[in-house]
């Protein structure tokens, strides 16, 4: 098991350093640089052209592309994101500080999406063809075409605005007030997130469970006189288990990129709804720093993906 | 003492109804199974040879049914109709595995791919005994050396994918046979098989059969098998046996036209490239455009106008019997 | 026995009909008869096509100029005159959500299929003949899959700026990978197969072999996947517009009308600024699905039809 996780990190870990000198790359194709971003245009015009360069110097922007990237790189290792463009801000601090409104929604929507989602999934395909499977097949139709930030204004209109049950979004900061007061900030965007994600699961948990009824070996441990929960669920969800984790595998990232739109319908202060204000504000560093974060979350989410299948699918484990 | 049979079947039909169409794929079928006999059942892909022992064991699927006849099964307990128990229902499950079980076809998809070959053994035997833990991996220990499986101490901890496919096979059988059954029905057990791995996987069944008195129905297109293995034969064409009878009723003097033509379609070693291979004239009806009459009919030799009406069964010998109007002439 | 269920019933009936000879056999293409046959699919291309005509041919169904700012008739109910009523600078909705499904659905359609058509290209190709291309492709995919798509689209959109056809080309950049290891992974399982080697024995082309005999057998699974990414396009879309991120807010797109929206006071009082749109919008997603579950099903050879 260990060969097999280090087997997988050394696929992962150049794969970082490969897509974090293509994101530095993109960006120094966009116009300006550090300089004309902090400086006001206004303020620029009157300042001489020797001064914006020693200004230049002073940054290390003088430098060739490929020794800036070094350097930069190597802050990175170091743990020194950089500096926001707008206020100078360490990266780091502003990710550290929304990091864990971003963790609190997503985990939510993610442990309630797995649970719920494969239950009825399951359940779904043990009653194929039942009114209770064609209403749920529908209610997951749903689910996966109405757009997440419409189906989260139509969730704040009623809730919100015109029933007053739940405040309209932001999210009181911890310890300032109790659970229970930061609560009910909580409820709309989670479930709201929540039960968009669970759409998809229960429509995919649904087919991986019908094709695994489909199998040969669910006739052999009929003929084996085997009670029927047994045929269903120690065969049949055993094995239609590994493509539920792949997919629930998939979703990890947005534990620590966010859901971006919801955070937005929300006024979540997540990290979501930063990276949007980053881009936004044509913030480069910070949105070059959040896109490398959500990549490492997606490379570590699926190096989790194939040590968890790999636990569950002896075939894999076995290559 | 009680009879010999161990299970009878008498007049099944057995329908489907997928696409909204009837398809009758087992149109009246009668057979007798005996303790220490292997009955064999022929015949071409679709004529019904698998929905036979599906619906022997109540796994038929969901749209299909039992139409009419009886499957009785004569345990020591007293005689059970299996056609009357409730599909996956407590009795059938007592039956099935312990006392009726069944190898399918594919060792290579039959098996769960996630579970270790031990763990899917065990599993019959924790359903259907009152052994220990300790004792059930002892004796699934025991079942894969008795199948002729190297090391089975280790083995019995691995999963089906490590194993090559006779070695599945194997398992099958030992699975299948872990409770003791008092029938076995094997499924078509070698045709995904290798020709040297077949001789052994039959080699072993023939010793089964002498050993615990199994009564076996092999199910099988090929009529060299049958030569080798069955005391009794049933070949079956359309959904109904058409000719039945001991192995040298049936392969030494055929009666019925299509028993013939498959003899005669089988090309025999030794008799060189110049031997006449006879293939059957014609392809196999639409199952939903049945003759009325013979279902044969379109592709026999020897058809008459009597075969448009669907004939009767009749014992020629006391073990021979035929469904032919017209199986005087064709001697 | 207890009364006859009602598969029982259904089953005496289906009897009843075979053995009266009423029943024909079934003709055509099975997995066209099992499409039509799937009410929910049929439902879906309907739909589908009743949006996309009304977009293409939307001079015909509206007078209105999408585009015209009228402030004498500013945010106005529904009415005879303005069908779903008008925004806050007095164009009509209902011209703005006909004009809008215009370039909506083609900047989900349209990405959808092109990016299918250079995955598909390269799959095929690489996936037969293996070498380099495969293995470039294959690490590029990588790459632009290790990002969330919605991350990967505003980074994107942040370096290329704001334009329709920068975001079409950023939805091929993020989308063909997907289709290119679909593609890829059918045709490798393809070229193993007797056919194909009896094709190379022939000593037919390289080119040959996997467009025209190897690539229609792995139709079935794009096609499925075009209609899936057409879907994941269309709501990207909307929420990029709607976060003001995606066409330029000048153009009607359906996602840019649901912008005010996001102003509280539209969402209490005004509901037809954004209600008709965002259910237009599940709607015409929700038909692709439907196509699309529908194709899947026809493909499928152990579902009955």
């Amino acid at each position: 098991m260990l060969t097999f996780i280090i087997r997988r990190l050394l696929i992962v870990v150049p794969m970082l350093f490969v897509i974090s000198f293509l994101v530095y790359l993109g960006l120094e194709l966009t116009p300006g640089d550090a300089v004309s971003h902090m400086i006001d245009p206004e303020v620029a015009s009157r300042i001489s052209a020797e001064q914006l360069s020693e200004m230049r110097e002073a940054l290390g922007l003088n430098k060739s592309f490929l020794e800036r990237y070094y350097i930069w790189i190597v802050n990175v290792l170091q743990g020194d994101f950089g500096h926001s463009l707008a206020g100078g801000v360490p990266i780091s601090d502003i990710v550290f500080d929304r990091l864990p409104a971003t963790l609190e929604l997503s985990f939510i929507a993610i442990v309630f999406s797995t649970i719920f989602g494969c239950l009825l999934g399951v359940f779904s395909a043990l009653k194929k063809g039942s009114l209770t499977d064609n209403s749920l097949s529908v209610v997951g139709m749903l689910g996966i075409s109405i757009p997440e930030f419409f189906f989260g204004l139509v969730a704040l209109l009623i809730f919100a605005l015109n029933l007053q049950w739940l405040p309209i979004g932001g999210r009181l900061l911890p310890g300032y007030e109790t659970i229970w007061d930061r609560l009910p900030h909580m409820v709309l965007p989670g479930f709201v997130l929540a039960l968009m994600m669970t759409a998809g699961v229960m429509r995919y948990s649904r087919s991986a469970m019908l094709d695994s009824l489909s199998r040969d070996f669910i006739k052999t441990a009929r003929a084996k006189g085997l009670p029927e929960w047994r045929i269903n669920f120690i065969h049949g969800f055993r094995v239609a288990l590994t493509p539920v984790i792949v997919l629930i595998g998939f979703r990890l990232p947005t534990l620590i990129g966010g859901s971006v739109i919801i955070e937005q319908v929300f006024q979540w202060p997540g990290i979501g709804n930063e990276f949007i204000a980053a881009v936004r504000g044509q913030d480069y560093p910070l949105v070059m720093m959040i896109a490398l974060f959500s990549v490492f979350a997606v490379l570590m989410a699926s190096l989790i993906i194939d040590v968890l299948t790999a636990l569950v699918d002896p075939r894999v484990r076995l290559d | 003492m009680t009879s010999d049979i161990a299970l009878s079947v008498k007049d099944l039909k057995t329908y489907f109804y997928t696409n909204n169409r009837c398809n009758k794929a087992i149109n009246g079928v009668s057979f007798d199974i005996r303790r220490g006999k292997t009955l064999c059942i022929v015949g071409e892909s679709g004529c019904g040879k698998s929905v036979t022992a599906s619906t022997i064991m109540q796994l038929l699927p969901t749209l299909s049914r039992i139409e009419a006849g009886s499957i009785t099964y004569h345990a020591e307990r007293g005689d059970i109709r299996i056609d009357q128990l409730a599909r996956n229902g407590a009795e059938i499950r007592k039956i099935r595995g312990a006392e009726i079980a069944m190898i399918f076809q594919d060792p290579m998809t039959a098996l769960n791919p996630v579970y270790t070959i031990g763990f899917q053994i065990e599993e019959s035997l924790k359903y259907h005994t009152d052994l220990s833990l300790k004792e059930i991996k002892k004796k699934a220990i025991d079942l894969l050396r008795d199948m002729g499986i190297p090391m089975p101490e280790k083995r019995v901890d691995e999963y089906p994918h490590q194993f090559s496919g006779g070695m599945r096979q194997r398992a099958m059988i030992a699975m299948a046979m872990s409770c003791n059954p008092k029938i076995l029905i094997a499924d078509e057990p070698t045709t995904a098989l290798d020709v040297t791995i077949q001789a052994q996987i039959f080699k072993l069944m023939d010793k089964l059969k002498a050993e615990h008195d199994t009564a076996i129905m092999l199910i099988t297109h090929d009529m060299g098998v049958v030569a080798e293995l069955a005391d009794e034969v049933a070949v079956m064409y359309m959904g109904n046996i058409v000719e039945a009878g001991s192995v040298d009723d049936v392969l030494r003097s055929p009666k019925h036209p299509y028993t013939r033509a498959l003899l005669d379609s089988i090309p025999v070693l030794g008799q060189g490239k110049k031997q006449a291979i006879k293939a059957i004239k014609g392809a196999t009806p639409d199952p939903y455009e049945r003759p009325n009459g013979c279902s044969f009919a379109p592709r026999c030799d020897f058809a008459t106008k009597e075969c448009d009406v669907m004939p009767d069964e009749e014992y020629i010998s006391k073990s021979h019997r035929i469904m032919c109007a017209n199986y005087k002439a064709v001697s | 026995m207890m009364s006859k269920s009602a598969l029982d019933k259904k089953f005496d009936r289906i009897r009843s009909l075979e053995e009266a000879g009423k029943l024909k056999p079934l003709t055509g293409s099975r997995a066209l008869r099992k499409m039509l046959n799937n009410r929910l699919a049929l439902i879906g291309l309907i739909v589908f096509l009743v949006i996309l005509l009304a977009s293409i041919f939307a001079p015909l169904l509206t007078a209105h100029n999408p585009m015209k700012i009228n402030l004498r008739d500013m945010l106005q109910a529904p009415s005879f005159e303005h069908i779903l009523g008008t925004d806050k600078t007095g164009r009509d909705v209902f011209a703005r959500i006909l004009y809008g499904g215009r370039i909506s659905i083609l900047v989900g359609l349209g990405s959808a299929l092109i990016g299918a058509f250079i995955g598909v290209g390269i799959g095929c190709f690489a996936g037969y003949k293996g070498g380099w291309i495969d293995v470039a492709a294959l690490r590029l995919s990588e790459i632009f899959m290790a990002f969330p798509q919605i991350i990967l689209v505003l980074l994107l959109v942040s370096i290329v700026g704001q334009s329709l056809i920068n975001l079409m080309l950023i939805f091929v950049l993020t989308g063909w990978g997907a289709m290119y290891r679909l593609t890829r992974a059918r045709v490798l399982s393809l070229r193993e197969e007797e056919y194909v080697q009896a094709l190379q024995s022939f000593g037919l082309s390289t080119w040959l072999i996997c467009y025209k005999h190897i690539l229609p057998n792995a139709l079935g699974p794009i096609a499925v996947n075009i209609t899936l990414t057409t879907a994941m396009f269309i709501l990207a879309e909307a929420g990029l517009s709607f976060l003001g991120l995606g066409v330029p807010p000048s153009i009607p797109t359906w996602g840019n009308i649901l912008i005010v929206a996001q102003d509280l006071r539209v969402l209490q009082n005004n509901w037809w600024l954004w209600l008709p749109v965002g259910m237009v919008i599940s709607l015409f997603v929700m038909a692709v699905n439907f196509i699309g579950d529908g194709l899947r099903d026809s493909a499928d050879p152990t579902l009955q039809g």
